[in-house]
């Protein structure tokens, strides 16, 4: 077990468990919290897996833009949260984790079947920025257009839904 | 050296059940969209563990592509999120039933 | 000239039903009636002519082939001899005289364009069996009756009960037609042309053991249609139908079909002297049977209808002696006075109206009708063997052709008809003292009206054949020669009758039989009836004959109701209980899938969401199978 070995393994166990609690928080303020957290672990990660720029990229788009737009969007609309009825939690439960289970199994025999083709432990390495965009703009020059314009679409239908509902949250105006 | 590709994956995978679980089992339509965004982290988390075994860029490029695509669906979903919330005042998933039959 | 006036003869009638069918609704009724008429004129006309021109000789014509199967071949053929011509002028004659009585009988009936069609069809059929050659043509005519007389019978459709006598004929009769068409296949597998030229050409090439199997075949073909034991059942319920139709059909034509299949196929008989016997067996106890039960009968149809199997129990009692011509000679005498007793009966029950008991007939009928109850008079003379009427003649005939055989069967025969030859007096004379004498058994007055002219008329052409018919065939020794059974002779196949009884021997006997008979019904029904004990009407014995020995009842119990019941079962068991509910629960079982399907569509997005990553589970799950 290398220096490196146990970071990723620490690294993967605050992703779990900070995961685990944005999932099964009843508050919605604390799961985009927890959320947020295992988003900066998983740029650290990210960045253990020589991949720098994702890692800035996972910490300014995803925890920095996505995330503050769910703080925002809770801080606005102020849900309320219906109470969950305690009595049959086990008895629902179970069928969601059956399938979680036989899911998870089926895919460590996909996972695990075929010798991997690189054999043991992954190698270090990093890809700097300066080579990633390079190869993302050779290879990849359409998708990065194709995108730039499918936010361009968000933008304008995220527009669109909230332009008709003008003035203050009670205006029950048809858009 | 660090560790076999196969531990990676499974990271992914149990971060991806987590997400699908969260997705399915809550009602709230911002938890359920919260669900997709891990599910779709966890499938960054494969491809750039990935990468780094086949020492190939294409799984990098692309977790930059899952990027953009999640910065749009989140925007264009909590837009919608909003829309309900002004429309009906609620945010119960199974109150919104008109897709049935 | 004898083909062309032959084939006339067959196709008039044929012409006339087609008729009927195609314009019979756009004419007047007296078109119809009269174009029925007329047809039949014009057979009778050409078979007249056909047995005149070819007097003596045998031809045959061929009409056009009908199809083939390998070796069988199947055409309408005629065999032109002088029994299968005589055949056709009686048919005509009688037929021509039914279709004039029907016009007035008929006079108030809807439905008389199906009737005219019908007995015209009958007879066109009734001359292919005793023209054809060809066994599948003679099929068709055979079969074609009993079509025909299905129709007619049950000609008052409206009423069940008809209807159900109409489907017993028919289901009787059947029965009888499957041996025919096993003996037709039976002779084609040995080799031999089906048709009677054949036959008649070839039966001694035939082993025994075919001949007899043959003739076995062909006696319950022929029991099936003459209404014989065991087939009998039909015939008294037949009586249902319109009373020219009993008259043409059920006495004259039909019921001697089979006699006169025996007749024309004799040579195969004859190969086989058991069967013979067993010709003249099932003959006689038909005779006995037919005569016990008439004597018990209170309709005045079904007396006639049970005569009527009782003498054509005579006519097989002759085949089975070993005289085919006797057997034609008592065919044709019966054929006479038979269908003047149906018409005078006819005649008695329309001026009754409806009336059909003859214990509510009596002595003022004689006074009011006389020109009904001579005719009838001479008919039950005939009838009884009252010498000298025909019926003397023929019946003498046939005694004296079963006493000529040797053996001890035949004797028993012998002694057998000449009971039944009593009883048949008896039961005759019962019918006329019943009828014409005595005191009604009605309670309210007898008012009988009158009849029409054309019917009655009718009625003496057959009395006054009734006397002289006899001068057909009168026995040797008086002076006459056997002038039927010579002509019957030169046509193949009908041997010379056995010859050797005193023949005046027979005459005494059965004139001795006939008084017999008559005696005994005058003091039974007679003016003197109240000296002597009374007839038990009433008592379990009578009873049962006029049930006709409870074979009806039989074999309603033992074949028809189980067979219902069976059908019942199966209908209701097994197509509704079975076939439809498992149609229907095929259908509910679908139904109730799609709409646990249905449930599927909750229009929650949580449900959706998990039908989604069912699906992804279940690619994971066939992936991972497929690699481990």
């Amino acid at each position: 077990m290398t220096f490196f070995g146990a970071l990723f393994y620490i690294l993967a166990a605050v992703i779990l468990v900070s995961t685990g609690l944005a999932v099964s928080s009843r508050i919605l303020m604390h799961a985009v919290i927890h959320l947020i957290v295992a988003l900066l672990a998983t740029a650290l990660l990210f960045f253990l897996l020589g991949a720098p720029l994702l890692a800035a990229f996972q910490v300014i788009v995803y925890a920095g833009a996505i995330m503050v737009l769910f703080l925002f969007i809770v801080m606005l609309i102020r849900p309320v949260e219906e109470p969950r009825p305690r009595s049959r939690r086990l008895w629902r439960l179970a069928p969601p984790l059956v399938l979680a289970g036989v899911t998870f199994a089926a895919a460590l025999v996909l996972v695990f079947a075929e010798p991997a083709g690189t054999g043991g432990r992954l190698e270090l390495a990093s890809a700097s920025p300066r080579e990633l965009s390079e190869f993302v703009f050779r290879e990849y020059w359409l998708a990065v257009e194709t995108v730039a314009f499918l936010l361009f679409l968000a933008l304008a239908g995220a527009y669109y839904l909230v332009r008709g509902t003008r003035g203050s949250p009670d205006n029950t105006e048809e858009p | 050296m660090i560790v076999p590709l196969e531990h990676v994956l499974v990271l992914a995978l149990a971060v991806f059940l987590m997400g699908a679980g969260c997705a399915l089992l809550r009602r709230n339509l911002i938890m359920i969209l919260l669900g997709v965004e891990i599910m779709l982290n966890a499938s960054g988390i494969a491809f750039v563990g990935s990468s780094l075994a086949w020492r190939e860029l294409h799984g990098q490029a692309f977790v930059l592509f899952i990027m953009g695509v999640a910065a749009a669906e989140v925007a264009v979903g909590l837009a919608l999120v909003v829309y309900a919330h002004r429309r009906t005042g609620r945010l119960d998933a199974d109150h919104f039933s008109k897709l049935r039959e | 000239m004898v083909q062309s006036a032959a084939i006339l003869a067959l196709i008039l009638p044929l012409l006339g039903f087609v008729f009927h069918v195609a314009a019979g609704r756009f004419v007047s009724r007296r078109t119809v009636e009269t174009a029925a008429c007329a047809a039949i004129l014009g057979s009778l006309i050409g078979a007249c002519l056909a047995l005149a021109a070819g007097w003596g000789q045998a031809g045959s014509v061929t009409l056009f082939p009908w199809f083939r199967a390998g070796d069988f071949a199947a055409s309408f053929d005629l065999l032109l001899d002088p029994l299968s011509l005589l055949m056709a002028v009686l048919v005509g004659f009688i037929s021509l005289l039914v279709h004039c009585y029907s016009v007035p009988f008929m006079r108030g009936d809807p439905g008389y364009i199906r009737y005219y069609g019908y007995l015209n069809l009958f007879v066109f059929f009734m001359l292919a069996v005793a023209l054809a050659d060809n066994l599948v043509f003679l099929f068709l005519g055979w079969e074609g009756m009993g079509l025909c007389s299905y129709s007619l019978i049950g000609h008052w459709f409206h009423s069940g009960e008809r209807t159900a006598a109409a489907r017993k004929a028919f289901l009787v009769t059947r029965t009888g037609d499957v041996a025919f068409l096993i003996g037709v296949a039976l002779l084609f597998a040995q080799g031999v042309d089906p048709s009677v030229s054949s036959i008649q050409a070839q039966a001694a090439s035939l082993s025994g053991g075919t001949a007899a199997l043959l003739g076995l075949l062909l006696l319950w073909a022929a029991a099936g249609k003459s209404a014989q034991f065991p087939l009998l059942v039909w015939l008294p319920d037949a009586m249902a139908g319109p009373t020219p139709v009993s008259a043409l059909i059920h006495a004259a034509t039909m019921a001697a079909s089979g006699v006169y299949l025996l007749a024309r196929l004799f040579p195969v008989l004859a190969l086989s002297p058991t069967v013979l016997l067993g010709i003249g067996a099932v003959g006689t106890l038909t005779a006995l049977w037919g005569a016990a039960s008439a004597l018990a009968q209170r309709d005045i149809k079904r007396v006639l209808a049970w005569s009527t199997l009782s003498q054509v129990g005579f006519m097989m009692l002759a085949i089975g002696a070993g005289d085919p011509a006797a057997s034609m000679f008592h065919l044709i005498v019966h054929a006479i006075f038979k269908s003047l007793l149906f018409l005078a009966a006819g005649c008695l029950i329309q001026a009754l109206g409806e009336e059909h008991d003859i214990f509510a007939m009596g002595g003022k009928l004689r006074h009011r009708l006389p020109h009904v109850f001579w005719p009838f008079f001479f008919g039950v003379l005939a009838l009884a063997a009252v010498p000298p009427f025909s019926g003397f003649w023929s019946k003498g005939r046939v005694l004296s052709a079963v006493l000529a055989q040797p053996g001890a069967g035949y004797t028993a025969l012998a002694l057998a008809a000449s009971a039944a030859a009593l009883l048949t007096s008896l039961y005759a004379f019962r019918l006329l003292l019943l009828a014409f004498f005595g005191r009604s058994a009605r309670t309210d007055a007898l008012r009988p009206e009158s009849v029409p002219g054309s019917m009655s008329g009718i009625l003496w052409p057959l009395a006054l054949l009734c006397l002289m018919a006899g001068t057909l065939d009168l026995p040797g020794h008086w002076g006459a020669s056997n002038w039927l059974t010579g002509v019957l002779a030169s046509a193949p196949g009908l041997p010379h009758g056995p010859e050797g009884v005193s023949e005046a021997l027979v005459a005494l006997l059965d004139s001795a039989l006939a008084l017999a008979g008559l005696l005994l019904a005058l003091l039974a029904y007679g003016p003197m009836e109240r000296f002597f004990p009374r007839i038990p009407e009433g008592a379990r014995l009578w009873n049962l004959m006029a049930r006709g020995f409870g074979l009806d009842g039989t074999y309603e119990r033992i074949l028809a109701r189980p067979y219902r019941s069976g059908a019942n079962l199966l209908w209701l068991r097994v197509e509704q209980g079975l076939l439809e509910t498992a149609s229907s629960g095929a259908a509910a079982l679908l139904g109730r899938a799609s709409s646990g399907v249905r449930l599927w569509t909750t229009g929650r997005l949580s449900t959706y969401l998990l039908m989604l990553l069912a699906g992804l589970v279940l690619i994971l799950l066939i992936a991972a199978g497929m690699r481990s």
